[in-house]
């Protein structure tokens, strides 16, 4: 460690300024203007804001799709990561691998693939009607599932990953104790495994949470204007009716829940390097 | 219970429901029809051929690969030196500037776009190009603050007190020293720097026009209008290029490693 503050300071000034100035400066002048009113500050935006029946169909929904992507990635992900880190570990780096795989891909590409699926003549579909189980193809894309499905797809791999390191530092024989004790295997899974991966799950579940919540390509693409999430809202209320007020609020919502999550996350990060 | 089948079965599904998508779009991209569609109606490379020919893919190809590599090597230059010194140094006030160098992660991009527009490009009349540049270097820098802070602060200090000792310039130690050994958490850096920029899409949503867009904003605006194979092509080429540029990367650095 060097003791010279002023060259440190130096060293750090080019990225802090450039960060502060093309960064926070803008988003900042941004998040003021819903307190701007003609007669001074305000919170009166906010309170029009939520009044909206639109605006609160699509807050509740954005909020509703994150817990539930964030719920069933949950679930899934315990099935998946308890069978990845069963496996011999070569095979346990192949398949850890194949799931992380997904998220080096452009999530433009990963939402295409289900219009491909889901669409009215999409595989799906074609499948069903074939097969003579239904006459006219069913909307599935445009609707809350086909958003669910795709932000699932998008966002199950870092559900998977953290629950994976975190049954990874699991005693060993934990589980096999358990059952040796006379516990089935939901016991196991509530007294034991559950206990001692909750670390992991709160990691994942706020990755998965915060982000369904901020996605814009899954909604714009798979939901459209008929199923509009935040951030897809916002952006028709710039585009369609140059709102910035509304953009403003939105904006807001999505810093406070986006920031106190990335608080959460670094407790826990410090929790665990202060336990090590 | 048959355990073993279990597990191959739960990793099955999970995978088919992770992976399958996209052989479905490799599928349908080799289609000769001119729909999109699965299963393919009979097989050629035709569309795969036809995605180089169109005009506008190859310019937000151009423009996604610009601000890709020169938005992430601006990132570098910037978040190295800031890197090196908040792991040497006691720098005044470091909690607040690694805030700050960080905060690009915690801000939805399509904020971030939406504020360079109205209070960077319209009061100042830069071009939204610069805009763009510069939202994806901003984007890219906490990663690569955070990535080669990593390695820096696994390289030992008395190294470089040595080569100082010795009557090495302090530049000359972080060139001679510093540099060569973390060059990898670099290399990794710029490539996760690199994937990040080109992939990103709501930063970029408000900072496009008709003459400017990146490559995924394009295939947006093009799958709204078309339904033919092309952007499955697309698609197809993209993953495998990313797959090829990561694969490459662990084998060859170990990417796994830094990030």
């Amino acid at each position: 460690m060097f003791e010279n503050r002023a060259i440190g300071l130096a060293l750090v000034l080019p990225a802090a300024i450039f960060a502060a100035a093309l960064f926070l400066l803008p988003v900042g002048i941004l998040l003021a203007e819903a307190f701007q009113t003609e007669n001074g500050w305000s919170v009166s935006a906010y309170g029009e804001f939520f009044a909206s029946p639109r605006n609160q169909t699509v807050f509740f929904r954005t909020l509703r799709l994150g817990a539930l992507v964030a719920g069933v990635s949950a679930v899934v992900g315990y099935a998946a990561a308890f069978a990845i880190v069963s496996l011999p570990p070569t095979s346990r780096g192949r398949m850890f691998g194949l799931v992380t795989l997904p998220l080096m891909i452009s999530p433009v590409a990963r939402t295409y693939a289900w219009l491909v699926i889901l669409g009215r003549t999409g595989f799906i579909n074609k499948f069903l009607v074939d097969l003579g189980i239904i006459d006219t193809p069913l909307r599935i894309l445009f609707t809350e599932t086909a958003v669910f499905i795709g932000l699932l797809q998008l966002f199950l791999p870092l559900m998977i990953i953290s629950l994976v390191s975190a049954m990874e530092n699991m005693p060993r024989d934990a589980v096999p104790a358990a059952r040796i004790l006379g516990a089935n295997w939901f016991q196991v899974f509530w007294r034991v495994i559950l206990p001692l991966t909750r670390e992991g799950l709160v990691i994942g579940g706020t990755l998965v949470f915060t982000g369904s919540m901020t996605a814009y390509i899954t909604p714009a693409i798979l939901g459209g204007s008929k199923v509009l999430m935040l951030e897809t809202l916002l952006y028709q209320r710039v585009t369609v009716a140059n709102d910035f007020v509304a953009a403003s609020v939105i904006a807001m919502i999505l810093i406070v829940m986006s920031f106190s999550a990335n608080l959460l996350l670094k407790r826990l990060a410090t929790a665990r390097k202060s336990r090590k | 219970m048959n355990s073993r089948l279990s597990t191959w079965l739960i990793l099955g599904l999970t995978l088919t429901f992770l992976i399958g998508p996209f052989l479905i779009i490799i599928a349908a991209a080799l289609s000769a029809g001119n729909n999109l569609a699965f299963p393919p109606q009979g097989l050629s490379l035709k569309w795969f051929i036809k995605v180089f020919t169109i005009e506008s893919f190859r310019a937000s190809f151009a423009v996604s690969m610009f601000l890709a590599v020169f938005g992430t090597i601006t990132a570098l230059v910037l978040g190295v030196p800031a890197a090196y010194a908040m792991t040497r140094f006691k720098v005044p006030g470091a909690e607040a500037v690694k805030l700050i160098v960080s905060s690009p992660i915690i801000v939805p991009g399509i904020i971030v776009g939406l504020a360079l527009l109205r209070y960077f490009v319209i009061p100042l009349g830069v071009g939204i190009g610069p805009a763009l540049f510069f939202a994806h270097t901003a984007l890219v820098l906490p990663y690569a603050v955070r990535v080669v802070s990593a390695s820096m602060e696994n390289l030992r200090v008395d190294m470089e007190e040595a080569a100082l000792l010795l009557g090495c310039s302090r530049f000359g130690a972080f060139r001679r020293i510093v540099l060569p050994n973390i060059r990898g958490g670099v290399l990794a850096a710029f490539i996760l720097g690199f994937v990040t920029s080109f992939n990103q899409v709501p930063v970029s949503l408000f900072l496009s026009g008709p003459g400017l867009r990146t490559l995924p904003i394009d295939m947006i605006a093009y799958m709204e209008i078309n339904y033919d194979p092309s952007v499955a092509a697309l698609s197809a080429l993209l993953a495998v290029m990313s797959i090829g540029i990561i694969f490459a990367a662990e084998r060859f650095i170990g990417l796994s490693r830094y990030v």
